[in-house]
């Protein structure tokens, strides 16, 4: 066999790792059902205000995750689950109801800071996702509704 | 062609370097949740209240209050650190079982809200947002469980939009820990826990 080339033998090398790295698909969140507990089963949501957070929030903060077509291509996938794991870690939309009502005040209370500090929806995120690119009145609506059920939930607790 | 496979590759690497460093994380959890377990030692158990331990997560709420009062975010973030911490260790063994609900539904909030101080030592609005509700959780707790001291709860009608926001201090006088240096005696008394 003639001896390749050093630049050869690293190129092959670099090819056949980004082919390997195709095999290693990390699982999908994706769970059809809509538990009990889901924040839209626990409150009463108006639809507009629950197509804003199917749009900006559930990728990374519920148990389904609408995927891009670039989903089948690591590395973007391992960087997706990296964030929806971490994201539903903070906040899981669908099973918000699993939280003590004190927990649900402070998330409600911790949602609509994050959208007002422009925390949230990350600004990664929003490149991708045109939809997740809330206008003002979307936030004002957002953050008025999340507060209104925080101060509902504070006289409960 | 070879610049466009190496920076696939590179951009491979790095994001394989990103999650290692989730798993890290997760196995360091794990740890920290072992250790307190271990370190966990039945104390004061003929006491109904356990002040000691709570004078701990107490006096690094005080602390954190006295760093937004003096606008240090910095110091805010490690004060809440040390908060987390202390939850951690917290030894819920000598509680009855009422008390250990009680317990872990507010520092579960309390140890989150923590947690968010300490990472935002950049952004101090957003540390003291989640110094409101922390402030409510620490009323809570020190009203359930003692504070070891005496402590005054204090309360600001200008912060939030006039919405107002309360706070726990260990002195009569007040130093507002909302609007920190700008407005430092804004606020008053509005109840003394003993």
């Amino acid at each position: 066999m003639i001896p390749m080339k050093w630049s050869k033998k690293i190129l092959l090398a670099l090819v056949i790792t980004f082919i390997t790295m195709q095999f290693i698909q990390p699982a999908r969140n994706k769970n059809g059902q809509v538990l009990p507990i889901d924040f839209t089963k626990i409150y009463i949501v108006p639809a507009n205000l629950q197509v804003l957070l199917q749009n900006a929030c559930y990728d990374c903060h519920s148990n389904n995750t609408r995927y891009p077509w670039y989903v089948n291509t690591q590395p973007m996938a391992w960087v997706m689950a990296g964030h929806i794991k971490n994201g539903k870690e903070k906040l899981n939309f669908s099973e918000f109801g699993s939280y003590p009502t004190r927990r649900q005040e402070s998330k409600l209370k911790g949602i609509a800071n994050s959208i007002k500090d422009d925390i949230m929806p990350l600004s990664s995120y929003k490149i991708m996702h045109k939809t997740a690119n809330l206008s003002p009145a979307d936030k004002t609506l957002l953050m008025n509704w999340m507060q209104r059920k925080a101060d509902s939930l504070a006289q409960i607790n | 062609m070879k610049t466009i496979l190496f920076s696939i590759v590179v951009l491979g690497t790095l994001s394989l370097a990103a999650c290692n460093n989730g798993t890290d994380k997760s196995t360091e959890a794990n740890k920290t949740n072992a250790d307190t377990a271990q370190a966990a030692t039945p104390e004061n158990t003929d006491s109904t209240k356990s002040a000691a331990p709570i004078s701990a997560i107490v006096g690094h709420y005080l602390h954190l209050k006295n760093a937004l009062a003096n606008d240090d975010g910095n110091d805010a973030a490690a004060a809440g650190k040390a908060m987390v911490g202390a939850i951690d260790q917290f030894d819920t063994s000598s509680l009855t079982s009422d008390q250990k609900k009680t317990y872990q539904e507010l520092a579960g909030d309390t140890r989150e809200n923590a947690e968010h101080i300490g990472a935002n030592a950049d952004k101090i609005d957003h540390q003291r947002e989640h110094f409101e509700m922390l402030s409510k959780d620490m009323y809570d707790l020190v009203k359930k469980f003692g504070a070891g001291q005496t402590v005054y709860q204090d309360f600001c009608p200008m912060y939030n939009n006039q919405k107002g926001a309360t706070w726990i201090s260990e002195t009569k006088d007040i130093k507002n820990p909302y609007l920190g240096k700008k407005m430092p005696t804004c606020g008053s008394v509005k109840e003394e826990i003993k």
